[in-house]
Order: structure tokens, then C-alpha cells, then sequence
């Protein structure tokens, strides 16, 4: 089975790329954007099964992006990572853009891979 | 003040009355003074009528028809008669024409030699003139007498042939006066002739004095008199005695009637007048006086009263004014006037005085609204310093603690990856291990603080729910993880409040303080988590502990943001305790004693007759 592919966006370019070889330890194939535009495209190209990115970015909220790329897919797993609380408004509008899950950072690496593994065999499953 | 003004207005009184007594005074003297000259006059006039008449009973004896043709013993026994009849007489004679005596009769000289007349003046002058009144002389040297002749006519003839003379006493005179005159002490009356001859007294021991006659001055001044009456007061030189004198002459004789009178007695009646004059004067002022007094009493009593009520009414009393119920007078009508006036001061002046109080209230509750109200915005002041104070502190805490959440998350990611390449090492390195594990651990506790502070930053709305109290407590207590060398005793108020919380900011607060109270026990201990009432709307949940207790200035400083005794520790714990009193409406207390123990209160709002809750679904 070929190693499922996970887009990390975020404009903190050593967070996106420790994240990314840690994932990547954890056996996944790890796709990296800075900002929303090259995310968007990045995605478009590549098809993750999971999009881990950050709430806030240079060009474009979380909350944007969200939507903009529910529009062309909703098969993939949507994480949103924050480095904040988040109000309970927030997350209910997360979810209702088609956010799967929120991480706040830092996060501990083996349960973020534990819970992206849930969430695709359950995608599977369906 | 009255009484004065009445005697002043007696004054005037007085001087016409003294002025009209005087004038009645004057008056009636005079009118003494001519009774008495009309007293002098009559006595002038019966004195001369007394000698007329004796003239006239010997005129009309020898003027009877036959007394001339008479023989000498007819004559004797008519002249005889006379004598008899008249007592007065003292001697008759008669004498014929040449001169010589042919009868002679007398009273007391019993000598009837008969006297040769043809020389004697008084004889001429009898058959000169017809008859004479006159030769006044003292008769045997002691009583005055008068002689008085006639002519005796021969009715054929109707010539004189002869002359009867007659000696007469006076003394009757003198009788007369005393009887005209009887007290003899103050008033004396006198018949005088133009020589100062004393021919009659009203004391007629004085007529046998051997030199009888009135005073010196008394006699010079009659006698420098022409006039025919008059009168007057004279001062007696001899005895310096005031006297009213009045005399009048007696005609044809040309003698002197004087009456003397004492003043004192001629003017009794007018002195009597005067004295019974001031003796009115003196009641009239009296009873003026009383009667000025009386009135003063009525006039002035009420005045004085109103007075009195007046100065009571300045001072501002107008409950005990003086009963000013009068007489339906002008007075009455003034103290009516009065208490109408008093009346509606009175009203005025507590409408003034209500009106001034209300001021004063409004003014103090002004003044307190005004302090309270400073007060309310110094607080308020102060509060919104604390809060834009605590407000920056998130600010700069959210910041802060987002900025250091990425690199935190940089280094665990790599810690990560380093720790899971050292574990597919065959001879993992146990020292890189232990240290890995040291670099997770401080992570951790980094972020943990980052949690703390963004908690405490953290402004979101607060989420209350009705819960009961009770099985809140039990819920939170029964899910902390108490270490096994603490004891924790729970316990809960039997009323079991209901109270409107936001249970995520209680647990947190709550957890708080019961994480402090084991902190500070490390040996072990006991705590006590407790809920009690205190009045119907507020319930008190105490978190104790048995630790070391904290000195007064720690315990005063413990809630402020950032304060910490404890080597690690952001100071924030209880800084959220009391956000979250505060945002509760509540509030939260600290009592402590070094050694023993520290206790936190926290006070929050019960809820009363709370909606019965919702049906569990």
C-alpha cells in the first residue's frame, strides 16, 4: 500500500518542515506549502488524503482556505493547527467550512499520527 | 411714663386754679373790706340818728307850747320826767333869756345852786344858733359825755326866752359797738370826733382811760382823711399786727365811725375758701392720679402685654404668647391685628424653617450623593486602570505566548525525530535517552505556563448554567486527582444552593486553589473543601489547608497577577481565582496563620427559587 500523502501548510518554514519529517517517520508522504496560494495549488496537484495547516497565514485565513478547498474535494482530511485557544464560534465555524479536527500547538507528534490514522480508516471505511 | 404725663397735664390746672383762687380771694377781701366800710357807714348813721334823737326830745320839750309860760316847778317836774325817761341824759338846766339858771337837775351832782350862764359859750351859741350838739368832754373825768341845748320859744313871741342844756352820757355808744361788736380781741370799733376824741369803743374799759384814745397811726391817718368812708389794710406799728380798717363819718356831728378787724379773722371766710379750695385741688390731683393709674393700668396693661408678646414673637417663640383676649376696643383691635400678624409669622416662619431643613436634606444628600458618586467613579477609575492594566497583560501574554508556541512545537517535533531515530539505533545511547525525555518534560511545563497565561488573558464571554451546588463539588472533587499523602474532607451545606456558574472558569478557579493547598503540604495533610451559607443569598465554598500558612503581607498581596512565593510558578493562579469570583458577582477572602494553615472563601450568589430544571433527556 503506497504511503498516503499529507499536505502541511503553514508559513513557519521550521515548523512545516520538522513537522513534515516527522510525519514522514511515521510513514506518510509529506507535501509542504508556505502560504494559502501555493496550498491551494499544491493540493490541486498532488491530492492528499490529509491537509494539516495553519489557522492563520500571510496571504489568507485558515477559514478561507478551508472553503476553497472543500470546493474541489471533500475526500480529504482537514486539520487545523493553532497556536491559540480558539472561541467556541471558531471551531463550530471550522467545522461547518469542513474542518475533521483542531491541534493546538505544541502537539505531541504520536498521537497527532495515532488520530490522522483514525480518521482515515474511518474515511475508508465509508 | 403715664404718670408723668399726667402730672405735667396737672400743672396748667393748677396755675388757673391758683390764678382764679387768688382772684376770688382778691375779690372777696375787697368785698369784706366794703362790708366792713358799710358796717362803719350804718354805725355812723345809728349814731348819729341816737344823738338826733335825744336833740329831738329836748327840742320837742322846749318847743311845747306852754313850756315858756311854764312856772318854774312845771318845768322842774317836766325836766324831771326826761330824766326819768331817758337815762342818757346826765344834767338838764334850764335857762332864761339873761342868762340865768332856773332849773337844775342831775343825775349825780345833787348841787342846786343855780349857775350864772350868761357868759358860757354854749349858752351863746344856743341862742346865736338855736341849738348846738357839742362840748364833748369827759365827765367826771371818766365817761364821755355831750352837751346839747335848745332855744325855748315863746310860741307868741316866737322869740327865744331861754335854752334848755343837757349833758348826756355816750356809754350807750360804747355799748352799742360791743354790742355790734362783741370779740374784742381781734376786732375793735370806735367812734372818734375830728380832734382824735375817743368818744366810743367796742371795749369800753378803753373810754375810762384817763388819755383815751385809738393808736397813733391808726388816728393819723383818719384824721389826714377827707374822704367821708373808705378803708383798707394798715400794719399796726405798736403791735405789727396786719388789720382791715374801715371808717365812715357821722354827719352833721363830723365824727369818725372806725372799724378795726383783725386780718386774719376779716379774711377768715376767704382763707377758709382757700384752704377748702387747695383741699379740693389736693383730692381732684389725687384722684386724677388714681384715676390716670387706673386707666394707665387699662391702657397700658395691654400694650404692655403686646409688648411682651412682641418681644416673645423677635425671639421667635410663638407657642407662649400672653392671652391678649381684650376688649372689643381699638386696643382689642390692635392685639387681634396682633395675632393675626403672629399667626402668619408663625405659618411663614415654619414654612421658612421646613423649607430650610429641606434644603439642609437636600444639601447633605446632595453631598453624599456627590461623595458617593466620586467615590463610584474613583472606583470606577481605579477598576478600569486595573482592567485596561490586566487587559494589556493579556494582550502582551496572547502575544507572547502564540510567538513561542511555534518554536515550542518546532523543538518537540524535532525532539521527536531525534528521539525515534535513537530508538531504531541497536545501542541506543541511555543518556540521550534520559535527556530527550528532560527536553519533553520541559516542554511541557513551558507550554503549561503558556496555558496559564493565555487562560488568564483569555477574554471570552462568561457561559453560565444553573447547577446545584452539591453534586457540582462532588462531581469536581471526585475528579481531581488528590495525591495519596493528602486527605481531602468534603464537606457540603444540607441547603444544597443553586447557583448560576460557568462551570469550565469555577473548575478552573476551584482546581486552583485546591492544586495551591496541596503544593503547599508536600509532607502530607489534610484539606478541606467545604460549602456553607451565609445568608439566603450567598453561599461560601472554603478550600483549607493544614499547610505553613502565610505571613499578613503575603496574604494581602497573594491575588495580584504575577505574584508567586513559589520557585516556578507564573503567579497566575490565583489572580484567575479572583477573575473569576469577580466575574461571578462574588468574591474571594484569604485567611492564613503562619503554621497552621491558610483558608480561601469563595463567595458567590445563591440562586433563590430557581425554574425546577429541565427534564434529563
Amino acid at each position: 500500500m503506497a504511503a498516503q500523502k499529507i499536505l502541511v501548510i503553514d508559513d513557519d518554514t521550521q515548523l512545516r518542515e520538522s513537522l513534515a519529517e516527522v510525519l514522514e517517520l511515521e510513514g506518510f508522504k509529506c507535501f509542504q506549502a508556505g502560504n494559502a496560494k501555493g496550498g491551494i495549488a499544491s493540493a490541486k496537484k498532488s491530492v492528499p488524503e490529509v491537509v494539516i495547516m495553519d489557522i492563520q497565514l500571510p496571504d489568507s485565513s485558515g477559514f478561507q482556505i478551508c472553503q476553497e478547498l472543500r470546493k474541489f474535494s471533500k475526500d480529504f482530511i482537514l486539520i487545523m493547527m493553532t497556536g491559540r485557544f480558539l472561541s467556541a464560534e471558531e471551531k463550530t465555524q471550522g467545522f461547518a467550512l469542513g474542518a475533521d479536527e483542531y491541534i493546538t500547538k505544541p502537539f505531541d507528534i504520536q498521537e497527532l499520527s495515532i488520530r490522522i490514522r483514525q480518521l482515515l480508516s474511518r474515511r475508508g471505511n465509508k | 411714663m403715664l404718670l408723668i404725663f399726667l402730672i405735667v397735664s396737672l400743672v396748667p390746672l393748677g396755675i388757673v386754679g391758683y390764678y382764679l383762687v387768688n382772684l376770688s380771694q382778691i375779690t372777696l377781701n375787697k368785698a369784706i373790706s366794703r362790708d366792713q366800710e358799710a358796717l362803719a357807714v350804718g354805725f355812723a348813721d345809728t349814731v348819729s340818728s341816737y344823738i338826733i334823737n335825744f336833740r329831738n326830745v329836748l327840742f320837742d320839750a322846749a318847743h311845747l307850747e306852754d313850756f315858756a309860760s311854764m312856772n318854774v316847778v312845771k318845768q322842774q317836774g317836766l325836766v324831771n320826767h326826761i330824766m326819768q325817761l331817758h337815762p342818757a341824759f346826765l344834767e338838764i338846766s334850764v335857762i332864761d333869756a339873761s342868762g340865768v339858771e332856773t332849773v337844775r337837775l342831775g343825775r349825780f351832782v345833787h348841787d342846786n345852786k343855780m349857775r350864772d350862764f350868761s357868759n358860757d359859750d354854749l349858752f351863746k351859741k344856743v341862742i346865736r344858733a338855736g341849738e348846738i350838739v357839742g362840748g364833748l368832754e369827759k365827765y367826771m373825768g371818766s365817761y364821755p359825755a355831750i352837751t346839747m341845748g335848745v332855744q325855748i320859744i315863746n310860741p307868741a313871741t316866737n322869740q327865744a326866752v331861754g335854752a334848755v342844756l343837757a349833758k348826756m352820757s355816750l356809754t350807750a355808744l360804747s355799748s352799742l359797738l360791743k354790742t355790734g361788736f362783741p370779740e374784742a380781741t381781734h376786732t375793735q370799733a370806735a367812734v372818734i370826733d375830728s380832734s382824735g376824741f375817743l368818744i366810743a369803743h367796742s371795749n369800753s374799759k378803753e373810754i375810762y382811760k384817763a388819755d383815751a384814745k385809738l393808736p397813733d397811726d391808726v388816728l393819723r391817718i383818719l384824721l389826714q382823711n377827707d374822704a367821708k368812708t373808705g378803708g383798707g389794710e394798715i400794719i399796726l406799728e405798736s403791735t405789727g399786727e396786719r388789720v382791715l380798717g374801715a371808717f365812715a363819718e357821722v354827719t352833721e356831728l363830723g365824727w369818725v365811725v372806725y372799724i378795726q378787724r383783725s386780718v386774719s379773722v376779716a379774711y377768715q371766710a376767704s382763707d377758709d375758701m382757700l384752704k377748702r379750695t387747695w383741699r379740693m385741688m389736693l383730692i381732684v390731683t389725687v384722684f386724677v392720679l388714681f384715676l390716670g393709674y387706673a386707666v394707665s393700668l387699662v391702657i397700658t396693661q395691654p400694650i404692655q402685654a403686646l409688648r411682651e408678646a412682641a418681644i416673645k414673637l423677635g425671639e421667635g417663640d410663638f407657642d407662649y404668647l400672653p392671652d391678649l383676649s381684650m376688649p372689643n376696643d381699638e386696643i382689642g383691635e390692635l392685639a387681634h391685628t396682633f395675632m393675626q400678624m403672629s399667626e402668619s409669622l408663625k405659618v411663614k416662619t415654619a414654612e421658612i424653617m421646613s423649607a430650610k431643613t429641606e434644603l439642609e436634606r437636600l444639601n447633605r444628600s446632595l453631598e453624599n450623593r456627590v461623595e458617593a458618586r466620586t467615590r463610584e467613579l474613583k472606583s470606577a477609575q481605579d477598576e478600569l486602570i486595573k482592567k485596561e492594566r490586566l487587559a494589556a497583560i493579556g494582550q502582551m501574554a496572547s502575544v507572547v505566548g502564540h510567538e513561542i508556541r511555534n518554536p515550542l512545537a518546532v523543538i518537540n517535533n524535532s525532539i521527536y525525530f531525534i528521539k525515534t531515530k535513537n530508538n531504531l539505533m541497536p545501542n541506543p545511547e541511555p543518556k540521550v535517552i534520559k535527556h530527550i525525555a528532560i527536553i519533553e518534560s520541559e516542554i511541557r511545563q513551558a507550554n503549561g505556563i503558556i496555558d496559564e497565561i493565555l487562560g488568564f488573558a483569555r477574554t471570552r464571554e462568561l457561559n453560565p448554567k444553573l447547577v446545584r451546588l452539591n453534586s457540582y463539588l462532588e462531581d469536581l472533587t471526585m475528579s481531581y486527582p488528590v495525591p495519596p499523602q493528602i486527605e481531602m474532607i468534603k464537606t457540603f451545606s444540607p441547603d444544597n444552593p443553586t447557583v448560576n456558574i460557568d462551570a469550565d472558569e469555577m473548575t478552573q478557579a476551584l482546581r486552583n486553589l485546591i492544586k495551591n493547598g496541596i503544593e503547599v503540604m508536600p509532607e502530607g495533610g489534610k484539606i478541606y473543601v467545604r460549602s456553607e451559607l451565609v445568608d439566603a443569598g450567598t453561599v461560601r465554598i472554603d478550600v483549607e489547608d493544614t499547610g505553613c500558612g502565610m505571613p499578613k503581607e503575603t496574604a494581602e498581596k497573594i491575588f495580584a497577577p504575577f505574584f508567586t512565593t513559589k520557585a516556578r510558578g507564573t503567579g497566575l493562579g490565583l489572580a484567575v481565582v479572583k477573575k473569576v469570583a469577580d466575574r461571578h458577582k462574588g468574591k474571594v477572602e484569604v485567611t492564613s496563620v503562619v503554621g497552621k494553615g491558610t483558608c480561601f472563601k469563595f463567595f458567590i450568589p445563591v440562586v433563590q427559587n430557581p425554574p425546577p430544571p429541565a427534564p434529563q433527556g
